[in-house]
């Protein structure tokens, strides 16, 4: 799995604001500022060094805004950091049909409902979230028996699990994480749906197939506009496209994205400051 | 009844691009916070903002809930943006790389007024302009 460079660094007078907008013409990940120091992330492959974090700042010290400074570095492993959250998930009630429940809890389900297990390990979409409701109540009317559905940045698969529980033939899941795709295929186990939902590590466009009936994306709203021809070349016509991570003061500016690329907009859906949008062809 | 405070976690991301990598990850994480919850709120919140780095100043709360606020990008990033420059020097006691005027670096300096522990108005300037000089960016008097 992942590694990380990291970098304690501390130095005085402590000014963060000025050492870090510096550090960020390295190629680092972020910084964490506690108790005087700046902690500092990259990639285990990128070339940053304390060579080249001492550099900028004896040229802080030439110009006389900090006089000392000292740092250390050290490799940090990847691992899953939501652990401790996620002990404590619980059984979610999504609408009256659909229930997610870790496999550490359980829950007897009532006729008709129907029970997906997502044991989430720090990947997107674990049923607490508004968007993740609003697409699975979305799927629940629009999913029709013998659908074909996509799902665009799967996270912990449960849009695409959810698919074919509720009557899609297949659902492929695509993701771009390697660690929330491990994640999915773990549930995809669970929910013993591994014959009807492929997994597929990567962009939307390495999904060679096209043609979805239905296709789901609750991803970032600025990347959604750049992916609008892709989705369109993905669904067939009169599919729906739904549409999430959104916040209710994004709406005209993706309405206008997907409209201009041919989509019609048909359906809104707010819970609190999120919203899900419908589309079709 | 507020509800009571645990601690706050200060951060500097890209905007629409937190995940659960560090810092994000073992900061919030530690703190029992949901992880994934921030990365989808913060991605949401600073979409608009794609390119610039936020820094961001978490509230920890005793039931493990958060709220967050961001605040102005660090002072070099904000002398990149005014000068449209996409890096400072490498060597910028040799190599130069744009210029800035007094005016800008008051405008960057008032901006960043909270964040600078400075003195007065001036103090913040000369700062801005210190910053400046280390990145290459010959500072007009």
């Amino acid at each position: 799995m992942k590694n990380y460079k990291q970098f304690n660094i501390t130095f005085r007078p402590f000014l963060p604001d000025l050492v870090s907008g510096l550090l960020w013409e390295l190629d680092i990940l972020g910084i964490n500022e506690e108790d005087n120091f700046l902690f500092v992330f990259c990639s285990e492959e990128s070339e940053v060094s304390i060579e080249q974090i001492e550099k900028i700042l004896a040229s802080l010290q030439r110009e006389n805004l900090i006089e000392t400074f000292s740092m250390e570095s050290l490799i940090l492993a990847y691992r899953n950091w939501n652990e401790e959250w996620e002990k404590k998930v619980n059984v979610i009630q999504v609408s009256d049909r659909i229930v997610i429940k870790p496999t550490f809890r359980s829950y007897d389900a009532k006729e008709n409902q129907l029970v997906i297990t997502i044991d989430p390990k720090m990947s997107f979409g674990t049923g607490e979230h508004q968007t993740t409701k609003i697409m699975l109540q979305l799927l629940e009317k629009f999913t029709s028996n013998g659908d074909a559905v996509l799902d665009v940045g799967s996270g912990t698969g449960v849009l695409a699990i959810a698919s074919v529980l509720l009557g899609a033939a297949k659902a492929v899941a695509v993701d771009n994480d390697e660690w929330c795709l491990d994640n999915g295929i773990e549930n995809i186990k669970l929910n013993s749906v591994e014959d009807k939902v492929h997994a597929v590590l990567g962009e939307l466009s390495d999904i060679s197939e096209s043609g979805f009936d239905l296709i789901a994306a609750n991803i970032n709203k600025h990347i959604l506009p750049d992916i609008v021809h892709e989705l369109r070349n993905k669904i067939r016509k009169s599919g729906k496209l739904l549409l999430s991570g959104l916040l209710v003061q994004d709406e005209l500016d993706i309405k206008e994205a997907y409209s201009t690329a041919g989509f019609k907009h048909i359906e809104t859906v707010k819970m609190d400051e999120w919203i899900g949008l419908v589309f079709t062809v | 009844m507020a509800k009571k405070i645990t601690g706050y976690i200060k951060l500097q991301i890209p905007a629409g691009a937190a995940n659960p990598s560090p810092p994000v990850g073992p900061a919030l994480g530690q703190k029992g916070v949901n992880i994934m919850e921030f990365c989808k709120q913060f991605n949401a919140k600073t979409a608009d903002k794609s390119g610039l780095i936020i820094p961001v100043v978490i509230t920890v709360y005793a039931d493990k809930s958060f709220a967050f606020i961001t605040k102005t990008p660090p002072a070099a990033v904000l002398l990149k943006k005014n000068l449209n420059l996409a890096k400072g020097s490498a060597e910028p006691n040799k190599t130069k790389v744009s210029k800035v005027t007094r005016d800008q670096l008051k405008e960057i300096a008032l901006a960043k007024m909270p964040d600078l522990n400075a003195n007065d108005i001036d103090h913040a300037i000369s700062m801005i302009a210190g910053t400046a000089r280390s990145m290459g960016i010959t500072v007009e008097e």
